[in-house]
């Protein structure tokens, strides 16, 4: 019965290990799904390429309805898994920027470390960015970020309970949302993309 | 939309359909209910006298098993015959867990008293383990009736007179006074050297 690392079935350097492995599947599949191209990125915020969206709630839905049936058959137990508190407005403010970050510069912070290591210079910028933004981050942070991040705290929220309904209706709820938007976007891209001429969308580099 | 796609969303939208029907599944780790730990502890079952574990010692009963709670230096300086050490702070190891949880053997646990075994017997049931008891008076009355019985009174009727001379042999069978006290009680006691007396010539007498 799962999950490994907190029940002390594994070490942790075999946590370790097993973290560069999946994380290995997770740079392999971000640069599959073409996600250290740019433009395929900032699509979504543009209307004219929706790839992130698909494979974002792909990921999630498959990954939430695998654990939830893995937690009903015994093979995890999910009260174990760690997730941190809930501090909503903090939340929102940094969502807000990091969207900021995401369109002027193209990439979010885990594809930019994909893509500076198939060796793109705007994606290395974009690394050093980051780091810059966290050192002054935490330079400052007495003074000016301490009352905003500890403002807003809700505690561990599992939305389920929150709602009060049982965690299968909400997952439930969330794939309907996720499927409706799937049709809602191809066909959004469909029109967007006829509107185009050929040469447009050969100069943006895009297939499909 | 690709036939790929077209299956994708199928198969989320189908494990979402059965998942919405299934009830929330929560693992408690399992607790018995204050209630019924409250009446488990006032039924006052869980003793066994020191008469019952001096007859299972002597009569080399499978079934119970002897756990000292105490620490592990205490239980070096005396314990009883066959007892198994599981200090007291030591109980939720996964290791001792072992002892406590399972349904083979009759688990006895004694300290000097009885509060500290009794605090372990609570502990161990309120996590829901049966089969665990407590010798009741711990040591110190294992000292007092079974190594050092007391003298029934002239007014004593025959089941105490019976008792007396259970406890009497079953003293005798546990080294008597104080018990397993000495750490190896098979040492030999050094016998005192006879030196064999000269024999003097006679003084006097006939020459």
């Amino acid at each position: 019965m799962g999950p490994l690392f907190p029940q002390n079935i594994i070490t942790e350097p075999v946590n370790l290990l097993i973290a560069v492995l999946i994380g290995t599947g997770f740079g392999f599949a971000l640069e599959a799904a073409g996600f250290t191209n740019t433009r395929k990125l900032a699509g979504v915020f543009y209307g004219y390429d929706f790839v992130v969206l698909k494979v974002f709630f792909t990921a999630a839905m498959t990954a939430a309805i695998g654990l939830f049936f893995m937690n009903y058959f015994g093979l995890i137990d999910l009260q174990l898994i760690y997730y941190p508190s809930t501090y909503w407005l903090p939340t929102i403010v940094g969502g807000l920027i990091m969207a900021l970050g995401f369109i002027v510069g193209g990439f979010c912070p885990g594809t930019s470390f994909c893509a500076a290591s198939t060796g793109k210079i705007d994606a290395i910028t974009f690394v050093g960015g980051v780091f810059i933004g966290i050192i002054g981050y935490g330079l400052v942070y007495t003074p000016v970020f301490s009352k905003l991040r500890a403002s807003g705290k809700m505690g561990r929220v599992n939305i389920a309970e929150w709602l009060g309904i049982s965690d299968g209706l909400f997952i439930f709820i969330v794939t309907i949302i996720a499927l409706v938007a799937f049709v809602v976007v191809t066909k959004l891209q469909a029109k967007w993309n006829a509107k185009r001429s050929d040469e447009f969308l050969d100069d943006l580099g895009l297939d499909d | 939309m690709k036939k790929l796609d077209k299956y994708i969303m199928g198969l989320l939208f189908v494990g979402a359909l059965i998942l919405a029907f299934l009830p929330n599944k929560r693992y408690a780790y399992h607790q018995i209910k204050s209630k019924d730990l409250l009446y488990k502890t006032n039924l006052n079952l869980r003793y066994y006298s020191t008469d019952d574990i001096a007859k299972a010692i002597i009569s080399k009963d499978p079934s119970i098993l002897l756990i000292d709670v105490r620490t592990p230096k205490e239980y070096a300086d005396f314990t009883l015959p066959g007892a198994i050490n599981v200090p007291y702070d030591s109980i939720t190891n996964t290791k001792n867990l072992s002892y406590f949880k399972q349904d083979v053997y009759n688990v006895v646990m004694f300290s000097n008293g009885s509060s500290l075994a009794d605090e372990v017997w609570l502990m161990l049931s309120r996590m829901g383990f049966e089969n665990n008891f407590v010798m009741k008076g711990g040591l110190n009355q294992w000292i007092e009736t079974i190594i050092r019985p007391p003298r029934p009174t002239n007014l004593a009727g025959q089941k105490e007179w019976e008792q007396y001379e259970f406890r009497k042999s079953a003293s005798a069978y546990f080294g008597g006074a104080g018990g397993q006290v000495n750490s190896n009680p098979t040492a030999p006691t050094p016998t005192p050297v006879v030196v064999p007396q000269k024999k003097t010539g006679s003084i006097g007498g006939c020459e």
